[in-house]
């Protein structure tokens, strides 16, 4: 048992969507601490799944930006707290596709010094933007898995593997079958490891 | 061989998506910033419209101009550097009465309101991470503030 003071915020101990859901609670009524915690630990997930559909780094930013701001409005409309990593999923990867398909659409309007920016074609960093060796070769292995295997894998990592609910409402998967399909993902993933040299 | 259990791998791929694809420094403060607004509940989020705000060159010394919408309004905004800052220009379309506020993280806000015509001014705004919103007045709807993701000037 741990003592806490009347000062500490009901928030305090706890963590995970349990966390996440009593933040949003407060947030909810005018606590503006409550809404920064979820803003510092939520807005890596948000970054990684923007990234993940191919936006470049600024771009990125922008959406993960319009993402909070969405957020807001919808702060009353939440009414499931527990729902919030999902809605953060789902929400993102929204935006990403809206402003990349905007992107696409009228391509040619990029200046030619901008391109430089952009790291591959589909905006992620090359092997080469890490340094240490294993991490190298896993980035590498990872990039070559299929798309859907990547999402999985990116929001089993960042969402907290516990949240099968968020993942499996993000993906459109049924629960049951988050496991089973992250199991065959990181065996594949292990494959492609052992083929470029051992997975140490 | 498969020495690695599926809890090990996981773990070293959240450390090597850290590392790869790092969140850009000062994002949090970013975000924070733009969401510290006095209410929560009229807000309408606008969206830079595409080769008008590219991305990447917006935080060059020049950044001219910039456009942003929402379904039934545009927000055209240039920026002039001055010796201590920026002068703003903007027009809205379709013009209204409307109270443009300009935030600069630790500079406050500059007000001004829109002519008949739509078109505003702020002559002299420090530079920053700005954010700009519009404060749009009845008319039929309830009222609405669009804000804007930042801009670093």
């Amino acid at each position: 048992m741990s003592l806490s003071t009347t000062d500490d915020p009901p928030w305090e101990g706890l963590d995970g969507a349990e966390r996440h859901a009593v933040c949003l609670t407060a947030a909810r009524e005018g606590d503006r601490a409550a809404l920064h915690v979820l803003v510092s630990e939520l807005t890596p997930l948000v970054w990684h799944v923007v990234r993940g559909q191919g936006l470049n780094r600024p771009a990125a930013e922008d959406v993960v930006q319009t993402v909070w701001l969405a957020f807001l409005r919808h702060l009353n409309r939440l009414t499931e707290p527990r729902a919030l990593a999902a809605w953060l999923i789902t929400t993102a990867r929204r935006e990403a596709v809206r402003v990349r398909s905007a992107e696409r659409s009228g391509a040619s309007a990029a200046p030619a010094e901008m391109l430089d920016q952009v790291p591959t074609a589909d905006g992620q960093p090359e092997a080469e933007a890490v340094r240490d060796d294993r991490d190298r070769r896993l980035w590498s292995a990872f990039r070559r898995l299929p798309q859907r295997c990547q999402d999985l894998l990116r929001l089993t990592v960042l969402a907290g593997r516990a949240r099968y609910e968020a993942v499996a409402e993000a993906m459109g998967m049924p629960r049951g079958s988050i496991g089973p399909t992250r199991g065959r993902c990181l065996d594949s993933l292990r494959a492609l490891l052992d083929a470029e040299g051992g997975s140490r | 061989m498969n020495s690695t259990s599926d809890d090990e791998l996981l773990d070293q791929l959240a450390q090597v998506l850290e590392r790869a694809d790092p969140m850009p420094d000062g994002l949090l403060d970013r975000v924070r910033f733009a969401i510290d607004l006095e209410s929560y509940l009229d807000v309408e989020v606008a969206r830079w419209e595409h080769g008008s705000a590219l991305a990447g060159v917006r935080s060059s010394a020049e950044p001219g101009s910039v456009t942003f919408t929402v379904d039934d309004l545009t927000v055209m905004v240039s920026f002039l550097r001055t010796q201590r800052g920026y002068r703003i220009d903007g027009w809205l379309a379709p013009p209204g009465p409307h109270t443009v506020e300009v935030r600069i993280d630790g500079h406050g806000s500059s007000t001004t309101t829109a002519d008949t015509n739509g078109r505003f001014a702020l002559p002299d705004v420090p530079r920053g991470v700005t954010q700009i919103l519009v404060h749009l007045s009845g008319n039929g709807r309830s009222a609405r503030t669009v804000v804007t993701p930042t801009l670093v000037l």
